[in-house]
């Protein structure tokens, strides 16, 4: 975290008043975001074994709590509070907290990762490209690459994580 | 932070992106019960887990915005996966590959390859041919370079290969694989054709996966320098690949980088550096200055040629391939070979951006047929 840090005085450096506002509310709201993660986490582990088991939906369950604490924190710094869009708006702060990532805009990222998926092998390609963007199920894929919807499945795991790992390489 | 550490912390930062991935393609079905638990014993396990939850979300929204600015459509998305090569190799995990294949086929795979193994292991006793120790295409040999001069190596594949003095290689050959280490000096690959078996040329942490290609690799204390004279190389990040369950995620991987002719990367370590022109008479500056060939097929001195120009020679008549030559040339100068060839009868040279054909001249053949 001290060479992040370290990094971002440097830049601030380097190009003076020009960035200020802008970037200093958003550095805030990185620093933020980490402690949210955190703070998210530790709420995570107060939950007592028999009540997990009851927890129908822990994705949403995560969510839910991490979009409390954003709220919780706008009012604290008192800043309007989220609106209907919130859950987005979370997830885009809490995503690797501490990296440039979280404050590259997303047609940045979508451009990045849009070089990253070329560079997929051909299979991997196929199969992301059928489901995010023709909509195509497993099913579907499977058929017409002639392969098993777990494959398919597979790949989609490979080449997402694949992306994601590249994309934290710019962080 | 040593490279021991480095390495053990990309690899578990990989884990654990792999493992948020799963989790987040799962919740796509009502997950059971038991999946519910391990869910959230994984996220309580450590905040990076959290964190790396939200980017896969986060990442999961900016996809298919990405996908939806692919124009390529799904014919040929479905029709380019299947030209591809299916896997990739990682050199340091050789017995651990033949694990890898899909059970179905696996065992028809197995018998048709033992079947063409013994037919190629009949031809060999029948040609007394010892020199390599191949079946079924297998070879395991090293190659030292001569301590006086540069030496050419013909594989059985096709693949030609030029060692400098030396300089050390070793291939690997077998059934769904050619892998060669370069393990010292300079090596420049001129690749034969196998679209079965690909070619894996293994250079430190590197992987250098070619498709039918001129490259050169220079293997230095400092780092090594891959050069591609012709065609297209694909470097992979070995790395990645430490264990056998690991081997799968570099297949799908993403490519290090895409190198082309005339472009130069250097690779250590830490990584690689960024694509530049190659000088390609730099690179190629160890090798003779001189082709000398004797009764050689024009084929095979055109690939001789190849190996020092991005513009490669391609003969594209078997029957001029054939014909045997003999001469002596400037390796830099391969327009003059060019020059050379059109004056044999039949014979016409095509320039074109990125080749130079050889053809038959159809017009005399045409003539010589009327006649």
């Amino acid at each position: 975290m001290r060479e992040k840090h370290g990094a971002w005085s440097a830049l601030f450096a380097e190009k003076g008043a020009t960035l200020s506002k802008y970037f200093l509310r958003r550095v805030a709201h990185r620093w933020d975001a980490q402690d949210l993660v955190q703070e998210v986490y530790l709420r995570l582990l107060r939950i007592e074994p028999a009540d997990a088991a009851n927890i129908r939906s822990p994705e949403a369950y995560l969510f839910t709590v991490a979009a409390n604490l954003v709220k919780e924190h706008a009012v604290l710094r008192q800043q309007q509070p989220m609106g209907s869009d919130e859950l987005e708006q979370v997830v885009e702060q809490l995503a690797a907290p501490t990296n440039l990532e979280a404050d590259m805009d997303s047609e940045l990222r979508q451009q990045r990762l849009g070089v990253l998926i070329d560079r997929l092998s051909p299979k991997c390609k196929a199969v992301l490209i059928m489901h995010y963007r023709d909509e195509l199920s497993y099913r579907e894929i499977a058929k017409r690459m002639a392969i098993s919807t777990s494959m398919v499945k597979k790949y989609i795991v490979k080449g997402l994580a694949a992306c994601r790992q590249r994309m934290a390489d710019y962080e | 932070m040593n490279d021991s550490t480095q390495f053990d912390a990309a690899r578990q930062a990989r884990r654990i992106t792999e493992q948020a991935v799963s989790w987040y393609i799962e919740q796509q079905e009502p997950l059971s019960e038991r999946q519910r638990v391990a869910f959230l014993n994984w996220l309580r396990a450590s905040p990076r887990h959290v964190a790396e939850y939200f980017a896969v979300a986060q990442m999961h929204g900016d996809f298919k915005a990405a996908a939806i600015l692919k124009t390529i459509t799904a014919e040929e998305l479905v029709e380019r996966a299947g030209r591809d090569s299916p896997v990739v190799m990682f050199p340091l995990m050789g017995s651990a590959i033949a694990k890898e294949h899909r059970p179905r086929t696996g065992r028809a795979r197995r018998v048709a390859a033992r079947a063409a193994g013994l037919v190629a292991a009949v031809l060999m006793a029948w040609l007394g041919v010892g020199y390599w120790r191949e079946a079924n295409g297998r070879v395991e040999r090293s190659f030292q370079g001569d301590t006086a001069a540069v030496r050419s190596v013909t594989l059985p594949d096709g693949t030609l290969v030029q060692l400098d003095q030396n300089s050390r290689i070793d291939v690997h050959f077998d059934g769904r694989f050619r892998r060669i280490e370069v393990v010292r000096g300079n090596a420049l690959f001129d690749v034969g054709k196998d679209a079965k078996r690909p070619m894996l040329v293994h250079v430190g942490g590197h992987v250098l996966q070619d498709i039918g290609t001129v490259f050169d690799v220079k293997r230095e204390a400092g780092g090594d320098t891959l050069t591609v004279i012709s065609g297209h190389v694909r470097v992979l990040n070995a790395l990645d690949a430490s264990h056998k369950d690991e081997f799968a995620s570099l297949l799908d991987g993403i490519a290090v980088a895409d190198l082309t002719a005339g472009q130069q990367i250097s690779l250590n370590v830490a990584g690689v550096s960024t694509k530049q022109p190659a000088q390609i008479a730099r690179a190629t500056a160890w090798l003779p200055s001189e082709i000398r060939f004797q009764h050689e097929t024009i084929g095979n001195v055109a690939r001789r040629f190849n190996a020092y120009t991005s513009k490669p020679l391609v003969i594209e008549n078997e029957s001029i391939a054939d014909e045997r030559i003999s001469g002596i040339f400037h390796a830099d100068n391969p327009q003059a070979f060019a020059a050379y060839l059109s004056t044999l009868p039949d014979v016409r040279v095509v320039e074109e951006r990125d080749r130079v054909r050889i053809v038959a001249s159809s017009r005399t053949a045409t003539k010589n047929g009327s006649m």
